[in-house]
């Protein structure tokens, strides 16, 4: 016996509403001319081609290459904006036809920072879209103005995370000028590269102001010598405060390149990624070389340096109050970029039958699980020191603890093992957490190796999934947008419920509630049960006048009798 | 004793030098042998930089130049001394100059960085970005020249270096009357978006004697707690719960004398009470530690 359907009063959820994305860039919106991209030589220096939407500017790599003071004056005007003085080279000592002696310079400058003029920030920096936390960096030094234009607040291309890697040769001497124009005390330290404790002039060379030299106090700078004996991947960072300073950004790769007869190398791979000039060692061995650095963004503490203008607030609210021991972090880049950004400028391009060197750097707080789909690459270096050859391990999941680096032979032959074939191939840390931003997915370090003949002339990849529109909004990052809205089908099953939005958020609820919490103090002395026993007692007294009630009237009717009779 | 003067005065020179001077005064470098690449721009290979260079090109309106000014301006972090919660300050905040004026900018850069004295506004048919800038690398100094246009108008000037203007290192430049002055120039205007000073809390008073202090003055916490859920269940509970206990204990306390049976009542009612009164202060402390 089925009841009549009528009979049922029947409650239908509500219907899926559409949310707008809102506005979306463009995949690819660097504006760089098409002439970036392609290989060519420039001041004697021969640039590898650069298929992504955001190249290198061809001027900055002659300039890093030659050295500001080698090269023409219209290319050092071409180039980013960088100093007259920020790489000087000279000084064959060797006799080998390259310079042995490298002056390089750096700043260090704040992006994403506070103004007390306007309620947004500059020079800014977007990881991802809308998404700008607070970093320091070491920068090359350039000239002119930190921002792209008067009316733009973007910062300069030489100014961005992560802080540039720095190549020198083996055995070159080698002056690190450190220029603080910060406003805190920063220092650098240079991890695993070969350094002497002292230099020749008595002062600490190690960065550490506990045991080596005074921090770089703002507006001082301070020359670091070094002549490295050893090649290999190394790494360089602030060691003032390091437990804020590094995740802050003031980390980068250094890497010695073995000495061979005229080797050049390109002093500062800015933004990371694809070097444009190998250097004569690797290129023996390898077609292409990139650098990959990880880093973990914390956003409460990169919100900091936000949260002020005074120096002296934003120190306090960093090295007192910020406590890392309890902190998590909420963002993963490469290269100073999250996804969808890192397919802009962070792609691994490559054609079939090519052996590529990877220099990869774990510069997170915690371990991470480095992973290439289709690809199985080969171990060839830890921490810059070479594997023995007959151990050297091939794999698909590479451990980096924090600060450790480890240099990856990716060979693209499609044998099965090596490569399973042409393709655009994911390459992410395995970490779950890594491929997400602020917990949103897909979002995170993740980037591509993409085999060439999948990417079209502006280095936008050919995907074959789903349209990547709304990871270039703002709020998909808002977490506005549901992830699989308009996937199933067309009346939108996995969309939004309608109605779950609030219109206009009321401001001004939650205050009052508050408010009259706090204008009734519960309880005078603090306990919320001390009202129990006056009270009990109160309610014993009510019932025994009540009990007694005519034996009391009698009383106070023999009182008032009384009192009359005396009258 | 010899002994400790030496150690006291190693520990001097160690120390002098590394906290008070950090690093030894270097003399000033004057830059003037710069490359011209047109367009009033100027550059030298160590840094140094001039832009919107004009010595000669009246600008609309200005039949002549109106004065010939000289300024000396200094930069650096020892600026900033005179004005809390900035880093990087000029010498002075301020100049006035006359409309048409010619005005020569003797830049000293006194810090071991980069530092500008850079001005935006100018009209950009004559000045290249519309902008007048000087920068160099410190310890040095650096001198440009410009014409200012005729009209009454106040001008930007400060290092364009990621927070050095945001850190202190702004100030104006008035041309005859001026306009509207820019805000957070140290000194001279507030900031547009001010920062906030905690202040420290109230001094608050003790919050642990009250518990002990209140139930012995029933009154007092009668008058501030007034009608609180505990206390109207400390009624119902006493207005209800009695005969119930009455009822228990007439048979116990029957044929007693009344004397007596009040002083027993009494030795009750004390206990209770003391008991109770441990239980809410422990009651108390569990929730104060729970937070």
């Amino acid at each position: 016996m089925t009841p009549p359907m009528t009979a049922l009063a029947v409650n239908t959820p509500p219907p899926s509403t559409k949310i707008e994305l809102g506005e979306a860039e463009p995949f690819c919106n660097s504006g760089a001319p098409q002439e970036w991209r392609k290989a060519q030589v420039l001041e004697g220096v021969s640039i590898q081609e650069s298929r992504v939407c955001n190249p290198d500017n061809p001027a900055d790599i002659a300039a890093f290459t030659k050295g500001t003071n080698n090269i023409s004056m219209q290319t050092l005007m071409d180039t980013s904006n960088l100093a007259a003085d920020a790489v000087i080279m000279s000084d064959d000592v060797d006799k080998d036809g390259d310079p042995d002696h490298i002056i390089i310079k750096l700043e260090i400058l704040e992006l994403n920072g506070h103004s007390p003029d306007f309620p947004g920030v500059v020079p800014s920096f977007d990881i991802a879209p809308g998404i700008q936390p607070g970093f320091w960096v070491f920068a090359p030094k350039s000239r002119d103005m930190s921002t792209r234009s008067f009316a733009s607040v973007e910062a300069n291309p030489l100014i961005r995370m992560p802080s540039p890697p720095i190549r020198v040769e083996q055995g070159d001497t080698v002056w690190l000028v450190v220029e603080n124009t910060h406003y805190f005390p920063h220092s650098i330290h240079l991890h695993g590269v070969d350094h002497p404790f002292m230099d020749h002039s008595g002062e600490g060379n190690d960065g550490v102001g506990q045991t080596s030299q005074m921090d770089i106090m703002p507006g001082e700078s301070k020359t670091y010598v070094i002549k490295p004996r050893q090649p290999g991947t190394m790494y360089y960072h602030c060691h003032v405060q390091p437990h804020t300073h590094i995740p802050m950004g003031l980390a980068g790769m250094f890497i010695v390149e073995e000495n061979r007869p005229n080797n050049w190398v390109q002093t500062f791979n800015v933004g990371a990624g694809q070097v444009r000039h190998p250097s004569v060692g690797v290129m023996e061995k390898y077609s292409q070389e990139y650098d990959i650095h990880y880093q973990s963004i914390d956003k409460e503490l990169h919100a900091l340096p936000q949260s002020a203008n005074d120096p002296r607030l934003i120190a306090k609210a960093m090295n007192q109050d910020y406590d890392i021991t309890d902190a998590s972090d909420d963002y993963f880049i490469l290269n100073g970029r999250a996804f969808p950004y890192t397919l802009r400028e962070s792609l691994i391009t490559v054609n079939q039958n090519e052996k590529v060197k990877l220099r990869v750097l774990n510069g997170h707080t915690e371990t991470m699980a480095l992973h290439a789909h289709g690809h199985k690459a080969t171990e060839t270096h830890y921490d810059g020191v070479e594997q023995n050859p007959q151990a050297q391990i091939t794999r698909d999941v590479y451990m980096l603890a924090p600060a450790q680096r480890l240099d990856l032979a990716l060979n693209t032959t499609d044998d099965g093992l090596h490569s399973f074939g042409a393709g655009i191939w994911m390459f992410h840390d395995h970490v779950e957490k890594a491929f997400t931003t602020n917990g949103m997915g897909e979002g995170g370090s993740i980037s591509l190796i993409a085999y060439k003949n999948y990417l079209d002339e502006n280095g936008t990849p050919k995907t074959h999934g789903m349209d990547l529109k709304p990871y270039f909004t703002k709020a998909f990052w808002e977490r506005k947008i549901p992830v699989w809205q308009d996937y199933v089908d067309d009346w939108n099953s996995l969309g939004e419920p309608a109605g779950m939005r609030a219109e206009e958020p009321k401001a001004t609820s939650p205050r009052p509630a508050v408010t009259a919490q706090a204008s009734t103090p519960a309880v005078a002395d603090g306990s919320p049960w001390a009202g129990l026993f006056p009270g009990l007692l109160l309610g014993i007294a009510g019932y025994l006048t009540y009990a007694y009630r005519l034996t009391l009237l009698g009383y106070i009717n023999q009182l008032i009798s009384t009192f009359k009779a005396k009258q | 004793m010899f002994k400790r003067i030496s150690f006291l005065l190693l520990g001097s020179a160690l120390a002098s030098p590394v906290i008070f001077a950090a690093q030894p005064e270097r003399p000033i470098i004057e830059h003037t042998m710069l490359m011209d690449h047109g367009d009033g721009h100027l550059m030298d290979m160590d840094g140094g930089m001039i832009m919107g260079q004009n010595k000669d090109k009246l600008p609309a309106g200005c039949d002549r130049v109106s004065e010939d000014v000289q300024i000396t301006v200094h930069a650096g972090h020892k600026y900033a001394r005179k004005f809390p919660g900035t880093m990087f300050a000029f010498d002075q905040q301020e100049w006035k100059v006359k409309p048409c004026a010619r005005l020569t900018v003797n830049f000293i850069n006194e810090d071991n960085i980069r530092h500008q004295w850079m001005m935006h506004g100018l009209p950009k048919f004559m000045y290249d970005k519309g902008m007048f800038h000087l920068e160099v690398t410190g310890p040095a100094k650096i001198s440009g020249t410009l014409i200012l246009p005729k009209e009454d108008r106040t001008y930007l000037v400060h290092c364009d270096m990621a927070q050095h203007m945001e850190k202190g290192m702004k100030g104006q430049l008035v041309v005859g009357n001026g306009s509207t002055p820019f805000p957070s120039i140290p000194g001279l205007t507030d900031q547009a978006i001010p920062d906030s000073y905690p202040t420290p809390p109230p001094v608050k008073v003790d919050t642990s004697k009250p518990v002990t202090a209140a139930p012995v003055t029933p009154a007092a916490s009668q008058t501030t707690t007034g009608l609180s859920g505990t206390y109207l269940f400390g009624i119902l509970l006493g207005a209800f719960g009695t005969p119930f206990l009455v009822q228990a204990y007439r048979k116990q306390y029957a044929g007693m004398p009344a004397g007596e049976v009040i002083g027993q009542l009494t030795t009750t009612a004390r206990k209770t009470y003391l008991y109770a009164l441990a239980w809410l202060q422990s009651l108390y402390h569990q929730i104060r530690r729970g937070k």
